[in-house]
């Protein structure tokens, strides 16, 4: 059988399943008591195996199985969580890592079996003794159970705890039904249409019983039928067609049950009931989740190769609802439109505007909502970020803490995509460059443990995220003399050079001020790719630093790609598109009031000095004749804190332009024009981009 | 006699006015001939990039010949088309032309191949066809925009 069309799910689910994993080993670190937190990586591992087991993924299977092990005998209080476990804990999640990897890459798992991990593993097992046997017991039990069943018809037995269960379904008058499933005799992965049975069941109901247990179905551990006890508020019919709708099974056998069954005593009844809770919150846990169409859209695979599955955004149904509404009143305008032309001509006027004017809102709803549609929070990419940090805090030998805000902060899906690898770039640089060794942060009178702040907020068209550390800063006079050394710049130069324009050395391909190349950073690849990743989202970065206190690096990003608000100028006979988001004032300024700072034009706005800049001479546009005017129209831009004048000739007002590229044949100088849009009238205007004009 | 039963190859050209020259483009590479529209020029590119049209919503540069061949400036006239070609991996470009004349078929026997001379303008030209008494300059598309980039 062919698991691959559902290799999608499973990446999806092990990705969610992984990063579970690895938030409740960052709390296990600092609670190993918790037991909260001991039986969610239980069902973590737990979920991983089962799955890793149904698409045939042996090596992961074996791994997650050993964790789960160990983590069944810390719930059982026979082993404690020690530092050194959770540790070996975080390996396991690393080449549970790189099996996905390998998965999401060659839809294989590779051939790394991991063997050191496993006998660490073992090792903690192997410290106590007497747990073997109660789960070999268990195992035993389990595995004799379907055949004293096969006999005897299905008579299923039930524990207290079900039996309660179905007593609670009938006061909420839900139909429970003992469901038995033959699977066909020549499937070969009865496990997975068994999987598949389970996931289809629970779409309607629960699921509150099975014979043999679920974890002995995932593991294929059952002949070629499995017995159900399922609540529903669904009919017979319903759910006897969507057992039918999984292929490759035989028959299906349903009897309501209406009379509450008897308690069958149980050996191990405590054990038992522990796990059917078990199962009943993971399927409350999906159906929660199915209701709030949560988007955990898969952050794609960092490693390069052309990956198996494509990229794909989970949508939440109710935005896929407003965006086919806006579509049916799109139509309606049109339809209103048609109408209007057909009128008499004294109505056709009203009934134009009228028209275009809902049009325009409806175009203006849908944009909005597509939009949405391709935003995802940050928070997808920043989750990873806890776990590696803790990392580096090992591999480099210092304390640190990360604290992350405003990951809610939503960023287009291209920019989410691509801002990963910067932005683990910048933490990695904090913590190996920025923060001192602990001695040092004593001497300073500092917290010992140093701490990165990664920040995320909205600010107008923007996105700004912030990467701050409380370490050294930025060593400007190091900078400089390696700047000097390496040839970069003279020393004459480095003389009149100003403190951000030596920073900004630091952007310059293979510079890396680090004394010593580590494994974390400094082999000189840095932030010159950092910028140019951010550059070409259409962002910058700045960076603000003081030597012994610290530095932040500023990420800004456009909110937007592909659509945006903008001021639409006239320079002599040319037309232009200035994004509003880079806007801060228009200025009507006497020609008197301009002055000559170091021969270039400035004006005094209220308190702060801006240059001014020409746009016909920047854009060498010919000026017919003089201008006689006595005011300059003056577009105040800012860029950070930045701020540049823009003399233009006339403003022609606010629209929302669709911005095209220009494309790769002309390269247009200091990229003054970042893309073209296209007016009403079908001419094209060209957009300047603010950015490299300040 | 056998040689000559393969040699029957022939191919399309779209014959064009530049200047006094006729230039023979393959029709391979041809999208689209349009009129002489609006371009709106851009600031600081290559000189023979006379700016950009809106085609179809789609914003597309246009190059001028004569620019490009050191011929002397475009006069725009009601024959004055643009050609929008697109090579394949690579995006739309147009080019100005004076005047669309025709479309030939050239049997390979008719075209000459030209080693690429010394100057500027051989190098967009491949090969010389004879279309009866008429001689056209075949341009060699993919020099054209690879120069470009």
């Amino acid at each position: 059988m062919d698991v691959s069309q559902y290799l999608e799910i499973f990446i999806d689910e092990t990705k969610e399943h992984l990063q579970d994993l690895s938030d409740q080993l960052m709390i296990l670190e600092t609670e190993p008591e918790n037991a909260d937190v001991i039986n969610e990586i239980f069902r973590a591992a737990h979920s991983l195996k089962g799955m890793a087991g149904t698409m045939g993924y042996k090596r992961m299977q074996h791994l997650t199985h050993m964790m789960e092990n160990v983590f069944s005998e810390v719930r059982n209080g026979n082993i404690k969580v020690t530092i050194h476990m959770v540790d070996i804990l975080f390996q396991c999640l690393d080449a549970l890592e790189a099996y996905l990897d390998e998965i999401v890459n060659n839809a294989d798992e590779g051939t790394n079996d991991n063997e050191p991990i496993i006998k660490l593993l073992n090792g903690f097992l192997e410290g106590e003794s007497e747990n073997d046997s109660t789960s070999n017991k268990k195992a035993e039990k389990e595995e004799n159970k379907p055949q004293g069943d096969n006999s005897s018809g299905y008579q299923v037995k039930f524990s207290e705890f079900e039996v309660n269960a179905i007593g609670e379904a009938f006061r909420k008058n839900m139909n429970v039904f003992s469901i038995r499933v033959f699977v066909d005799e020549s499937c070969i992965l009865k496990a997975a249409r068994a999987f598949l049975v389970f996931k289809s069941l629970e779409e309607l109901g629960e699921v509150i019983k099975s014979d043999p247990s679920v974890q002995d179905i995932e593991d294929e551990k059952f002949d070629l039928d499995f017995s159900v006890v399922f609540v529903t508020e669904a009919t017979k019919e319903k759910v006897l067609n969507a057992i039918n709708s999984v292929s490759e099974i035989r028959r299906v056998d349903m009897d309501a049950i209406t009379e509450l069954p008897k308690v069958e005593k149980h050996e191990d009844k405590r054990e038992e009931r522990h796990e059917e809770k078990e199962e009943i919150a993971k399927a409350e846990n999906t159906s929660v989740k199915e209701n709030t169409g949560k988007q955990t859209a898969p952050v794609k695979a960092v490693s390069g190769g052309k990956p198996v599955v494509n990229r794909s955004v989970r949508v939440d149904i109710e935005k896929l609802d407003v965006l086919m509404n806006l579509v049916s009143e799109l139509i309606i305008a049109k339809n209103g439109l048609v109408s209007a032309s057909n009128s008499d001509d004294r109505e056709k006027a009203n009934g134009f505007n009228e028209q275009i004017e809902y049009l325009e809102r409806v175009t203006t709803n849908l944009h909005e909502s597509v939009m949405k549609v391709r935003m995802m929070p940050i928070e997808t990419v920043t989750q990873k970020f806890p776990k590696m940090v803790r990392d580096l805090s090992k591999k480099l030998d210092k304390k640190m803490k990360l604290t992350i805000s405003g990951e809610d902060t939503e960023l287009d899906r291209t920019v989410i995509d691509e801002i990963g690898d910067p932005l683990m770039h910048l933490l990695r640089n904090s913590a190996d460059h920025g923060l001192e060794s602990e001695e040092i942060r004593r001497e300073r009178g500092k917290d010992p443990v140093g701490s990165i702040i990664l920040n995320a907020y909205q600010d107008g068209n923007n996105v700004v995220i912030e990467v701050k550390d409380d370490g050294n800063g930025i060593d400007i006079e190091g900078v400089k003399n390696k700047a000097i050394e390496k040839g970069t710049i003279t020393e004459e130069q480095a003389e009149t050079m100003s403190d951000k324009e030596i920073i900004d050395l630091l952007f310059r391909p293979s510079f890396s001020t680090a004394k010593v190349v580590s494994d974390v950073s400094g082999r000189g690849v840095g932030l010159d790719v950092v910028k140019t990743k951010i550059e070409a989202l259409g962002g910058d970065i700045e960076v603000k630093t003081k030597l012994a206190e610290g530095s932040c690096f500023i990420i800004r990003l456009p909110l937007t790609l592909a659509i945006i608000q903008a001021l639409m100028v006239e320079i002599g006979d040319e037309k232009y598109a200035i994004s509003l988001g880079s806007i801060q004032t228009i200025e009507d300024v006497l020609k008197t009031d301009i002055k000559y700072v170091q021969s270039k034009e400035v004006i005094n706005l209220r308190g702060s000095v801006i240059p001014i800049i020409r746009l016909d001479e920047i854009l060498d546009i010919e000026k017919s004749g003089e201008d006689e005017e006595e005011n300059l129209t003056v577009v105040i831009i800012k860029k950070g804190e930045k701020q540049a004048g823009l003399v233009v000739d006339r403003l022609i007002g606010q629209q929302e332009i669709v911005i095209k590229s220009l494309g790769s044949y002309i390269n247009n100088g200091n990229k003054l024009i970042s893309g073209a849009t296209i007016l009403g009238n079908g001419d094209v205007a060209l957009i300047l981009d603010a950015n490299t004009l300040v | 006699m056998e040689d000559n039963m393969i040699e029957v190859q022939s191919t399309q050209y779209i014959v064009v006015d530049v200047g006094i020259e006729q230039y023979g483009i393959d029709i391979k590479y041809v999208d689209n001939i349009v009129r002489m529209q609006k371009i709106t020029r851009v600031p600081k590119a290559q000189n023979y990039f006379m700016g950009v049209i809106n085609l179809r919503g789609e914003i597309v540069p246009v190059m001028s010949i004569r620019r490009k061949f050191g011929l002397e400036d475009d006069v725009f006239t009601d024959k004055t088309r643009i050609i929008i070609l697109k090579p394949e991996q690579h995006e739309a470009i147009g080019i100005i032309v004076d005047n669309v004349k025709e479309v030939v078929s050239l049997e390979s026997s008719n075209i000459e191949k030209i080693q690429s001379g010394r100057d500027e303008k051989s190098r967009y030209i491949n090969a010389v066809g004879k279309n009866q008494d008429n001689l056209i300059s075949l341009l060699n598309v993919n020099g054209v925009i690879d120069d470009v980039n």
